[in-house]
This record gives structure tokens, sequence and C-alpha cells, in this order.
């Protein structure tokens, strides 16, 4: 499903430029739950944003799906954003001025889900994160891990083939975390999503099948 | 998706209060002001387009050599047109003004003096469309017959049916009784000729309707007074008629003086042509554009505020629009979803501004001097133009929002890497820019309109105004009229709150009794019979209770006033009039008199000039002309209960003039009238500067919010590092004053340049000094600083503690 070859990142300083990430191979299949790992300033986010098509390698080859990233255009990725891809991000992200139910449904709206199909799909995600009766709050009214929840959920509403979480439990408690965790590996182990995550956690790491080490931007192997 | 944005737009205002308070109320404003300014040009577009006959009615104008033009005709043209020119389908004639006087109901003993009365043409009501709701259009054809507005029916009639009633005119022309044969609408906004009654002029062919007024005489080519109308027919040349017409005059006039004929359609009798237009209208077309550049102005400094807000805060909801990418917004939806936020705002702002309209008609018709209805009927491409205007600023300004909104790359924004633009910026720096140069240029104009206008209304006028009240003269006459009008003056004399008074035909504050050429000094040159002297007829005392001091000779004596117009062989004059006359002193007139045409006339004195129309023209060369009894009684009175005062003279007046309206004015308020134009531009720019300057603070206290939020932990770390309360506001706080220094150096001169020309058209005007210049700059700086202040004393006295805990 992923596939990166000799992939590179690196940004201009000063007259010259620092390398993020440099060499990086690996190949990521269908179905797996992977963890990437390393400290502070390590890379993996970037690493993660390039997986997740957010930004582009500087250079290396990356086949996601098997088609070529670096020729895709805008639309394509916008296309693979709405059916392929999830996100779940550190500090959650949801949409502040939205409610529960509303944040879970915009990927949909965006999709263009018809309203029917949408009220059930978040009908069901709200019944199996057990949310239904926070559905009309608004995030500011949610702990942490109950707007970590919505966010996977939200992330998960279109059904990709993969998610991407970025530190999806730095925030919270580790008993938060764990909930967090033990839905990751539902979602992957019952509906066979793809899942990368971030982590510095062993424990979190350990839900995972297989752990990717970064140190200055190599793969630590 | 729609119904998503339109949800998102709606929290995210209510959510972010001050942004929307901002734009919702600045747009509200700015909408307020166009819309009434719409409206006030559709009008004045509008006015006199509703005959049926437009496109084919012409009013003659009298164009002079130099270039002068003037609509009043010799009457004995109208008939000669129609005559000698078949393009011309009708001609129809209504006086300028010579029709005044009251009018009565004999029935029900009611009179009132009447100003706006007219003679006017037979078939006035047929060649133009004023709706007739009583009577046939033709019924004017008649000798002594009337057409009266609908309202003037209900003053003089009330109920009854006013058709084949009587009413009585006493006016110059003496006692004559019409019949009213029609009741047409009340003209009004909507139209330049807006009378209350229309007489037929037809009336004036009875040389026993003409009380001696020889002038008047309908078929006479020597006095201008009437404007004559022509009707042409389908796809006649004007160009060519009026040089036929031109022609025709020449070869009938008995003098050579170079005026030629110019045909104003009645679509542009209003406004003319166009700005250049040199022939006299009833509108004013450069307050027009004025005023439309004005509400343009305020409207676009209310958009300038939502762009510079939203894209200022366009960071802040980098994150969320980053969010969104990442879960499959494209840029269609994105834009879609900013530009109904826009849409929203300015809904919201519309709506409101309608309530503003609403509540501040009475004001907007005080500043442009009408009585407009709410919604007035106007054009509709009118309201199609508006409506375009309001939507396509919305839309540039909502694309361009959104735009900056959405510029951001999703990694960075989740990164938390996302910063605001350079260009941004400086597009923001020059939008406030042009709004407060906008302000402080409105600011100014204001000032300089009042220093005129305090200028004008304190400048001595050399007449003493204080206390003067004048009354008018009886118009109905009646039996033993001359023993009961002595009866009168001694009366008035003999009231101890009557401390002087004169009867004069003319008196300061209105127009002489009238103007006229023809006189030379025994040693001038040919070409000075056509200066134009003013003229007043009067009693001896007018000077002296008018305290008008006499620079030589004497006034008139009561013998000398009773001497009859043509055997009068004394007249008095003014300075100016000496100067004109080329005369080397007062003496030397005394001794030597004056020519009138064929007539000699002895200078008996010379007054002291004075300002006899208030301080908009030059002082005239006035000839005083002895006459009893003129229509205005002048009184000074003591200094007392003003109202006591008018009701026992109104007492004695009705008393010994019965039937006749007591109607009196005091000079002083007669004066601050003729000031009533200029008063009019200074509310209007109040209002807009306090509009335009409102608008613009408001924008700024948001950008002001924005920066400190943005530089919050700067502020902290400098407040950390020991910087003082001061020296962080004014950190923050130079940034935005140098932007008001830039606007202030740019419009000043600009302002200067068109103020002065404004200034430029009064004989006497004030000068723009520094201290106005100094004034305005000082008081644009300090009402941005202290709008800057708000915040940056906000953010310089928060505890460095809260801010840079979330680090
Ligand atoms: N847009 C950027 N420009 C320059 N340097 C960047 C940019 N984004 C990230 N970096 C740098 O790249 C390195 C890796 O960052 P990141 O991938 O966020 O590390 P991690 O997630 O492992 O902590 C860091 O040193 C960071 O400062
Ligand atoms: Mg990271």
């Amino acid at each position: 499903m992923i596939k990166l070859n000799n992939i590179s990142k690196y940004y201009p300083a000063g007259f010259g430029k620092t390398y993020v990430l440099r060499n990086i191979s690996l190949e990521i299949g269908e179905g797996e739950f992977v963890s990437i790992m390393g400290p502070s300033g390590s890379g993996k986010s970037t690493l993660l944003h390039i997986l997740g098509l957010l930004e582009a390698a500087s250079e290396g080859e990356y086949l996601f799906m098997d088609s070529p990233v670096q020729k895709l255009n805008e639309k394509k990725r916008t296309e693979l954003h709405r059916n392929a891809i999830g996100f779940v991000f550190q500090a959650y992200h949801l949409i502040d001025e939205l409610t529960v139910y509303e944040n879970i449904e915009t990927p949909l709206l965006y999709k263009g889900m018809k309203s029917s199909e949408r009220k059930s799909k978040v009908a069901d995600i709200l019944d199996r994160f057990n949310i239904v009766g926070k559905k009309d709050l608004f995030p500011s009214q949610l702990s942490g891990g109950q707007q970590q929840l919505v966010g996977v959920a939200r992330a998960i509403v279109s059904e990709p083939k993969v998610i991407f979480a970025d530190e999806p439990t730095g925030n919270l408690h580790s008993e938060q975390a764990d909930d967090i965790m033990k839905l990751f590996k539902e979602l992957n182990e019952k509906d066979g999503v793809t899942i990368v995550q971030v982590t510095h956690s062993e424990k979190n790491a350990a839900y995972g099948e297989r752990i990717i080490k970064l140190k200055d931007g190599w793969l630590d192997v | 998706m729609l119904r998503h944005h339109l949800l998102s737009a709606y929290r995210n205002l209510k959510r972010n209060k001050t942004f929307s308070f901002i734009n919702i109320g600045g747009l509200a404003l700015g909408i307020a002001a166009f819309l009434f300014i719409l409206q006030y040009i559709g009008i004045e577009t509008g006015v006199n387009q509703f005959h049926e006959n437009a496109d084919r009615i012409y009013r003659v104008i009298n164009v002079d050599k130099n270039g002068e033009s003037w609509s009043e005709l010799e009457p004995g043209f109208a008939a000669r047109f129609v005559e000698n020119f078949p393009e011309i389908e009708a001609a129809s004639r209504k006086d300028n003004g010579i029709t005044s006087g009251v009018v009565q109901n004999e029935e029900n003993d009611l009179s009132f003096r009447e100003a706006d009365i007219h003679y006017v043409e037979g078939n006035f009501f047929e060649v133009f469309s004023f709706p007739i709701l009583a009577g046939n259009a033709s019924g004017l054809n008649e000798p002594n017959t009337v057409f009266i507005s609908k309202s003037s029916a209900l003053k003089y009639f009330g109920d009854s049916d006013p058709i084949n009633q009587n009413l009585i005119l006493h006016n110059q022309f003496g006692k004559t009784i019409y019949t009213v044969k029609g009741v047409y609408e009340d003209m009004s906004y909507n139209s330049d000729f807006d009378m209350d009654m229309a007489f037929s002029l037809e009336t004036l062919k009875n040389e026993a309707n003409l009380n001696g007024n020889g002038w008047a005489n309908l078929n006479n080519l020597d006095s201008q007074f009437a404007q004559t109308i022509l009707l042409l027919k389908s796809n006649t040349n004007v160009e060519q008629l009026e040089a036929k017409l031109t022609a025709y005059r020449e070869s009938v006039s008995r003098e050579d003086d170079g005026v030629s004929f110019k045909l104003q359609p009645l679509t542009e009798m209003h406004l003319g042509a166009s700005l250049n237009d040199p022939l006299p209208t009833y509108g004013n077309i450069k307050y027009v554009y004025i005023l439309g550049a004005i509400g343009l102005m305020i409207l676009l400094i209310a958009w300038f505020n939502y762009v510079n807000l939203s894209t200022a805060n366009s960071l802040k909801r980098s994150v969320e629009v980053g969010v969104r990418k990442a879960i499959g917004a494209d840029q269609k939806s994105l834009l879609g979803q900013f530009l109904m936020q826009t849409a929203l705002v300015n809904l919201i702002g519309f709506l409101v501004a309608l309530v503003i309209i609403i509540l501040c008609r009475p004001l907007f018709n005080e500043m442009i001097g009408k009585d407009l209805p709410l919604f007035a009927h106007l054009s509709p491409s009118v309201w199609l133009i508006g409506a375009l205007a309001l939507l396509l600023g919305t839309l540039i300004s909502g694309v361009y929002a959104a735009l900056v909104s959405t510029r951001f790359k999703t990694v960075e924004t989740i990164k938390g890497l996302a910063k605001s633009g350079k260009s941004g910026s400086f597009l923001r720096k020059s939008l406030v820019v042009m709004q407060f140069g906008v302000s402080v240029a409105l600011i100014f104009a204001t000032v300089v309109i009042y220093s005129q206008l305090d200028y004008l209304r304190n400048k001595d006028l050399g007449v003493d105004a204080e206390q003067m009240l004048v009354i008018r003269g009886p118009a109905i006459y009646g039996d033993n009229f001359d023993s009961r009008r002595n009866a009168f003056l001694n009366e008035l004399a003999s009231q101890s709150m009557v401390e002087k008074y004169a009867l004069s035909g003319a008196v300061p504050a209105r127009f002489y009794n009238f103007r006229t050429n023809g006189f030379t000094h025994p040693g001038s040159k040919p070409d000075d019979k056509y200066n134009s002297y003013a003229f007043v007829c009067t009693e001896g005392e007018y000077f002296d209770t008018y305290g008008i001091p006499l620079k030589a000779g004497r006034t008139f004596t009561p013998e000398e006033v009773r001497v009859d117009w043509n055997s009068n062989s004394k007249v008095m004059i003014n300075e100016t009039a000496l100067e004109y006359m080329g005369f080397e002193s007062a003496q030397e007139a005394m001794l030597e008199g004056i020519q009138w045409d064929e007539r000699h006339l002895d200078i008996i004195g010379v007054s002291a000039d004075y300002h006899h129309l208030g301080l908009q023209s030059e002082i005239d060369p006035i000839i005083f002309y002895p006459q009893q009894y003129g229509q205005f009684f002048s009184v000074k009175l003591a200094k007392g209960d003003r109202k006591k005062q008018l009701a026992s003279l109104g007492n004695l007046y009705r008393q010994y003039f019965p039937g006749n309206p007591f109607d009196y004015s005091f000079l002083e308020e007669d004066f601050a009238e003729s000031l009533q134009a200029e008063q009019q531009y200074g509310l209007v720019f109040t209002t807009a500067s306090v509009l335009a300057i409102l608008i613009a603070c408001l924008g700024l206290f948001g950008l002001t919010m924005y920066t400190v939020e943005a530089r919050i932990k700067e502020i902290g770390v400098r407040k950390v590092l020991g910087a003082s309360v001061a020296s962080v506001v004014a950190l923050l706080s130079k940034d935005f004053l140098i932007l008001v220094v830039i606007a202030l150096l740019l419009a000043t001169p600009v302002t200067i340049y068109l103020m002065s020309n404004w200034l430029s058209d009064f004989p006497y005007a004030i000068e723009i000094n520094g201290w106005m210049v100094a004034g305005v700059a000082i008081l644009a700086l300090m009402i941005a600083f202290i709008t800057v202040s708000f915040q940056t004393l906000k953010g310089a006295l928060m505890n460095p503690g809260t801010t840079l805990r979330n680090e």
C-alpha cells in the first residue's frame, strides 16, 4: 500500500539546506499497524506528513496504492484525502464552531455524500464510539480524551484505507490514551484499516505490529 | 454543503464578536449612507422625467456674449415662435415669480400669503403630464381660471368641492377673481415646477387686470419675466431651430445685445447635461457628485475593514483551513465557505442599514433639504446599479479575504508554522492609509466649512439686524384703506416696544425691488449703461431704522416720497454705486447727479455700504428711489417678551387690516436662512466625517487587537526584560500612527486644494491657515491614538506570566 524509495526531505537554511529525512526506504502493507518512534526533531512528523500527502518529498519516490505520488495533481490528492486517508492530530484540531456531530459529518460533506447516507454513517460512528449523548456539544465542552475520540471518529467516518496519527495521545492521560489505542487496534483488526502512528510511548507502540525508528532523519535499523 | 457553510459562517461570527461587530456595524453604517445617497441620486436624476412628452419639451434660455445664461424671456416671443416655426407644436409660458401675493377664499374668510404660485399658459397641463384629479386640463385656457393642488384645495375649501368656486388673488396686479377649474396632484420632489396654484396667464391679456403694470403686457418684447417652454414636433433638429430662433430674435429686437437662444431639454433642466453645462438648472449636479463620492467612500472604508480584519484574522483561522484541507476540502469549497461568511456579514449589515435608514430619515432629509418619503419611487435602473455595486463590493472583498485565508500550506498550518504574508500586510497598510486619508479629508472639509459659516455669521453686515421684525404689508385693501393704514402706523409708532420703524419696498436679506441698467454718469463711457444697478424703493426712515449711516447728504423727506414715480427727480445711492458711476467723491455726485436714459436725477445722499443680500454676493451698487408705502414694515423692537410683542402687533395688524394674514420674520433669521446651503454642506460633511472616522477607527481597533494578540509573547518577553508600559504602548502604537501620518500627508494638500476652490466662490471668505491644518492633524492623531490605546494598553498591562505560560 505504501512504498518509499530513497525519500529525502530538506529545508532551505541560510545558503544551504538542512536535511530532515535522508534516504528513507520502507514499505507498509495493507492492514498493517505501524508505529514510528524516535527522539524529538528526528523527522517523525515530517515523514508522516509526506506519507499523508500533506507535504512533498524533496527527493526519492513514493508509491501510494501503487501510484507515484509525485505525479498526482491537486485534484487527485484531494480525492485521496477524501476517500483513502484519515488523519488524527496530537492537538485534535477539531473545528471549534462545529458540534461533535458536524465535525464528524464534515468529511462526508466534502465527499459529496447524500444527506440520508451521511446521517446513518455519522449515527453509526457516534453509536460505536459511545458518544451519542455528546453529539450536540462543541469541542470546547469536551475533555481532551473525548475530543480525540471525536478526532478519531472524524478520521474513520469516510472509511479510509489508512489512518495517519501524529502523537494522537500526546496530550492525554494514560487511561484515555489506552482507550484510543484500543480503538486503533480494533479498527485495525476488525475493519482492516492500515494504521501509521507516531508515538513516544513504548506502551502505545506495542499496540502496533511493527516499529519504525528514526534518528536524525535516518531510519534507525 | 451550503447549509454547512452558512452554519460555519454564522457560528464563526457569533464566536468572534469583536470581528463581527466591527464589520457588521461598519458595513451597516456604510450601506445606510450608500443607500440614502443612492436614493438621493435616483431622485435627482429622475426629476422632470415623468412627463409623457419629456423628450420633446425644451426650455428657451438666453445666453449672452459672456456666456451668462438665464431663463426669463420676453413673453411676446411665445406666440411669435409658434406662428413662425412649424416645428414648434406648442409654446407654454410660466412666470418666474411675479405672482406671489395673498390668496383669499371670501366665502369662508380664509386668506394666506402664497409664494409658490404662478401664472401659466392655458395649455400648461396639456404640455406637461401633472396628474389632474378634477377638472379638464384644457380648463385653464379661459382667463380668470385657476388650477390648485390637492393640498391647496384642502387648505382653502376643506372637504367641499373646489371646482367652480372662487378664489381672489391680491398681488401687484391688484385684486382679481379666479374660478377653480382643476385640481392637480401635489407637485413633488420629482418635479422642478413646484406650485401650489396655477393661475391662467391668459388673465393678464386684459389691460384691466394689469393694474398699470404695463411691463407685464403679454405681447411685449421688452421685459423678461416668463419662462418659455416649447413642445417640439418629433424629429425636430434642435440645433437648427436654436439658430432660427436666435436669428428671429435679432430681426425683432431693438438692441443688438448679442444674446442668443439655446434650447434646454426638459430632461436636463434639473441637473444639466454635465458638470460643465453652463445653462441654468434647478438642481445642483455638483452636490450630486459630491454626495455620490462620499457615499461610495464611506462604503469602501467599511469594506476595507472587512478585508483588513479578515486577512489579519486569517492566521488564526489557518489551522481550521489546514484541517479542512486534510480531511478533503478542495479550494472551491473553502472559497465558498469564506464567501458565505462575507455574504452573511454584508447581508446582516444590509438589514441593519435598513433600520438605520428608517430611523435617520429626518436627518437625511435635512441634509438634502427635501422631504422625501421612506422609499421614494425610483427608476429600477437606480436600484439595479445599487444592487450591483453592493454585490460587487461583497464579492471582491469576499474573494480577496477568502484567497488570503486559504493560501496557507496545509502542513504549515498544522505544524503551527504559518506566517502572515508580507504582501498582505502592505495591502492592509495601504487600505488603512486610504481610510484615514478619506476621514482626514472629510474632517478637514468640515472644519473649513464651519469656519467659513462662522465667519459669515459673525461678519458685520453693515445693517442692524438685531430685534428687527419685518412685517409684510397688507395685500387685501378694502374700503378706507388709506385711513386705516395711517391709523395703524400711528398706533405702531405709539407702542413702547417699537423703537423705530420704516416702510420700504425692499428689505435686507431679500431681493431688491428690481435690478436695471441704463444709468450713466454725465461723463461716462457708452458701455456704462449696461452696468446693472439694484433698486430699493423706500421712505426716508429706512436708513435710521436699519442703522445704515449716511456718508454724505440727507435722506428722503416725507414730501419727496409722495412724489409719483415718473415725476421724481431725487435718488440716494450707496458707496458702491458711487464708485460704479465713476464719481471722485460724494460731493461731486451730489453736484452732478446722474442720467437714467432720458431722465436727470439729483443725488441727494450717499449711504454707507451694507450687505443687502448677505455675504454670498458682493455688495451691489444700489439706487434708493423715493416711494411711500412699500410692502415691508420694518420694526425695530425693544428687548422684551417676543411672544407677547408679536401677539399684540398681530392683533393690531388684524384689527386695521382685516382678512390679511399677519406674515412676519426676523431679519436675523432671514440672514441665517441665506446660509442654508452652507449649513446643509456643513451637516453633510459633519455626518460623513463622523461616519468615516468612526468606521475607520472600528477597523483600526480590530487591527490593533489582532496585532497585540499576535505579539503578545513578544510583549511578555519585553516586559520581563524591563520594558515600561509606556514604551510597550509606544512600540505597538507607532506602526499605526505612522499610517495616520502618511494619510495626513497625502490628504492635507488635496483637501486644501479642493476647499480653497470651494472658498473661492465666496466673495468674502476665510483663508485656510496652519492652525486648521495642525488642528486637524492633532485631532486625527489623537483619535487614532485613543483607538489604538484600548488594545495596546491592554497588551502592555497584561501580566507577562499569563502571556508566556502557554509556551
Ligand atoms: N517547514 C520547515 N522548515 C524548516 N525546518 C523544518 C520545517 N518543518 C520541520 N522542520 C525541522 O525539521 C526537523 C524535524 O521536524 P519534525 O518532523 O517535526 O520532528 P519530530 O516530529 O520528529 O519532532 C526539526 O528540526 C524541525 O525544526
Ligand atoms: Mg512531531
